[in-house]
């Protein structure tokens, strides 16, 4: 090639592979690539794990055993020994808080997991059996009249508190939000055309939902499902507050601030420690929903 | 006009129908025998089958129901197993401290939600944007009761401002009565303002997107023509929907702070009733709170067309 050749005109017999761009932007599908490209769900999960994790190693952060009483260590300030002080009772609030992380994690995670499978059970029978779906709507409607708290509360005050207990109240008050999304979304892609050929084409009715119909409601599931778990940490906590909640026997966020009440104007970390745990944790699951359905934002997400 | 409000009145009653039957269920299937509570200690079996067959607890399930039923249309909820008091006089005293708290949290969390809501969109994607939608999140994301206590740490224990707790009557003036309530609807308020301003702001990012908006731009009406006589008066319809599903919030709210602020209003009431099991007034209670907030959707749901014509009934 001579001197005068501009540079551009300079092809090569071959191509030189084209740099990784396109590779890279190729958005990875499904629920891990929103994760991936999404910071505030990132930064939600690493909220979440580190929970999860202070919930699983609680025995072995340092704690001893929440429960245990000395009345000659009454409300010590935060220590060495005592990261947090300690209660009324001289008992540990680091390792009563550690504890108590369990209980939240435990009723958010079951209260979503129950509250959806229900919900999606209902909502599919309301929106594909159109003779079960009056008396459904109007049990749901009837449901979600009574505002969740209150019902939640009604419902433990009737059985004994406990956590199953507070598990299944909170779950009954939550199921009419997923049957109703789920019963929305059913209905508008009952009538979509690759359901109708599924029919036409003879498949059971069993086969249409849970291969076409349901992967098509997943992503506004989930969100709703997160939501679902924050509000059922949220809702233990109160009712633990009040007293219509987790037991004294096994320290929650929600009793330990219960029982730091009567020190609140001289000991304000009894309560506010447990708060900002319980803050954080519902904050954390709450950005993980809001970063999904903004990622996932399609039609069908846009309605929660 | 009048016939098509009736037929949306008609609706909801199958609906006030099943709340009435799911709660009387819950007392229905509550542990423990109301009879024997009542009788006391002493009582023989004789006296205790007397009472139940006085009290009708030997009836089958839809005799009761439907006798329970008759004595709520006249406005009979039983009597307290605790005090002996009947369940509507216990209701009727503690109105007052919960009516004033929770209009007055509406009244403040509207005031300052709209706007935010308004700012926010009209100013998508800026700073005050993204401060509106994390207030979003987090006043969501905490709940009432730690809002209440911060508050009062801050203003009523620290800055000694404002009483720590109670509840001046408004008989006593309006301004003690303000005073006592200002904390109270502040630890209340702030999760109702994360979701009137967080939906608020969807409804009118989403509208301001719309052709019409274009148009009213492209015809020279300034931006703030724009943004509240044609924006904001559409926004209004989803605003006002969750202005009233968020009344749910409120209530179960209202138990929270009452508790906190040792307000003696119907919250209080409840959570006392619950720490009792004094599940006539229990009963009573969720009856009355889930009624109201059946009424206020509905009345809601009936003042559509004032602000978007094109619903009609």
């Amino acid at each position: 090639m001579t001197e005068h050749t501009p540079r551009f005109l300079e092809t090569p017999a071959v191509a030189t592979p084209l740099p990784d761009i396109l590779e890279e932007r190729t958005p990875r599908p499904g629920l891990l690539g929103v994760i991936q490209r999404n910071l505030s769900v990132s930064i939600g999960l690493a909220g979440i794990a580190i929970i999860l994790f202070i919930g699983i190693c609680a025995p072995w952060l340092g704690t001893v055993d929440p429960l245990a009483i000395n009345p000659a260590l009454r409300t010590r300030p935060p220590s060495a020994e005592h990261f947090f002080g300690t209660d009324a009772l001289g008992r540990d609030l680091w390792s009563r808080v550690l504890y108590g992380t369990r209980v939240s994690l435990t009723v958010g995670f079951s209260v979503a997991a129950l509250a959806t499978g229900i919900g999606v059970l209902l909502g599919v029978m309301a929106g594909y059996i159109r003779a079960s779906e009056g008396v459904i709507m109007r049990a749901m409607d009837a449901v979600m009249s009574i505002p969740s708290i209150l019902l939640a509360i009604a419902l433990v005050a009737l059985i004994r508190p406990s956590v199953s207990n507070v598990i299944f109240a909170i779950t009954v008050a939550e199921i009419p939000r997923v049957a109703r999304l789920v019963r929305s979304v059913v209905i508008s892609l009952r009538e979509l055309a690759w359901v109708e050929a599924g029919v036409v084409s003879g498949s059971k009715s069993t086969q249409i939902i849970l291969r076409h119909i349901l992967p098509n409601a997943a992503a506004p599931i989930i969100v709703q499902a997160t939501y679902i778990c924050a509000s059922a940490m949220i809702i233990e906590a109160t009712l633990s507050f009040i007293g219509a909640g987790t037991p004294a026997s096994i320290p929650s966020w929600g009793n330990i601030m219960a029982e730091g009440r009567s020190l609140w104007q001289v000991k304000p970390l009894i309560v506010l420690i447990p708060a900002a745990f319980l803050s954080a944790t519902v904050l954390a699951v709450n950005v993980v929903g809001d970063g999904l359905r903004d990622a996932l934002d399609s039609r069908l997400v846009k309605d929660i | 006009m009048l016939k098509i409000v009736a037929k949306r009145v008609m609706t909801t009653v199958p609906v006030m129908f099943l709340v009435t039957l799911l709660v009387f269920s819950l007392l229905y299937l509550s542990p423990g025998d109301p009879a024997v509570l009542f009788a006391g200690d002493q009582a023989t079996p004789e006296q205790i089958a007397q009472i139940r067959s006085r009290m009708g607890l030997d009836q089958p399930f839809h005799i009761q129901f439907g006798t329970w039923l008759w004595n709520l249309a006249h406005g009979d909820l039983g009597v307290s197993l605790v005090s002996n008091v009947p369940v509507t006089n216990l209701i009727a005293q503690r109105l007052e401290p919960t009516l004033s708290l929770t209009i007055l949290t509406l009244l403040w969390s509207v005031s300052v939600a709209v706007p935010l809501a308004v700012l926010a969109a009209a100013k998508r994607g800026s700073a005050v944007d993204r401060i509106v939608m994390l207030l979003g999140v987090a006043g969501f994301s905490v709940p009432v009761f730690v809002f209440a206590y911060c508050s009062s740490y801050i203003l009523a224990i620290e800055l000694q401002w404002l009483p720590i707790q109670g509840y001046t009557p408004l008989s006593k003036g309006i301004w003690p009565w303000l005073r006592s309530l200002i904390l109270p609807a502040f630890a209340l308020g702030t999760g109702y303002v994360a979701l009137i301003s967080r939906i608020g702001r969807a409804a009118l990012v989403e509208i301001l997107q719309q052709d019409y908006i274009r148009t009213a731009k492209a015809k020279g009406a300034n931006a703030q023509r724009v943004l509240f006589r044609h924006a904001l008066k559409n926004a209004a319809v989803p605003m006002v929907t969750i202005v009233g599903l968020g009344v749910g919030l409120l209530i179960g709210g209202a138990v929270v702070t009452e508790s906190v602020f040792a307000i003696p209003g119907i919250g209080r009431l409840t959570a006392d009733a619950i720490l009792r099991r004094d599940y006539p007034v229990i009963q009573g209670v969720v009856l009355l709170f889930s009624l109201s907030y059946m009424v206020i959707n509905l009345v809601i749901d009936l003042i559509y067309p004032f602000f978007d014509p094109r619903i009609k009934y």
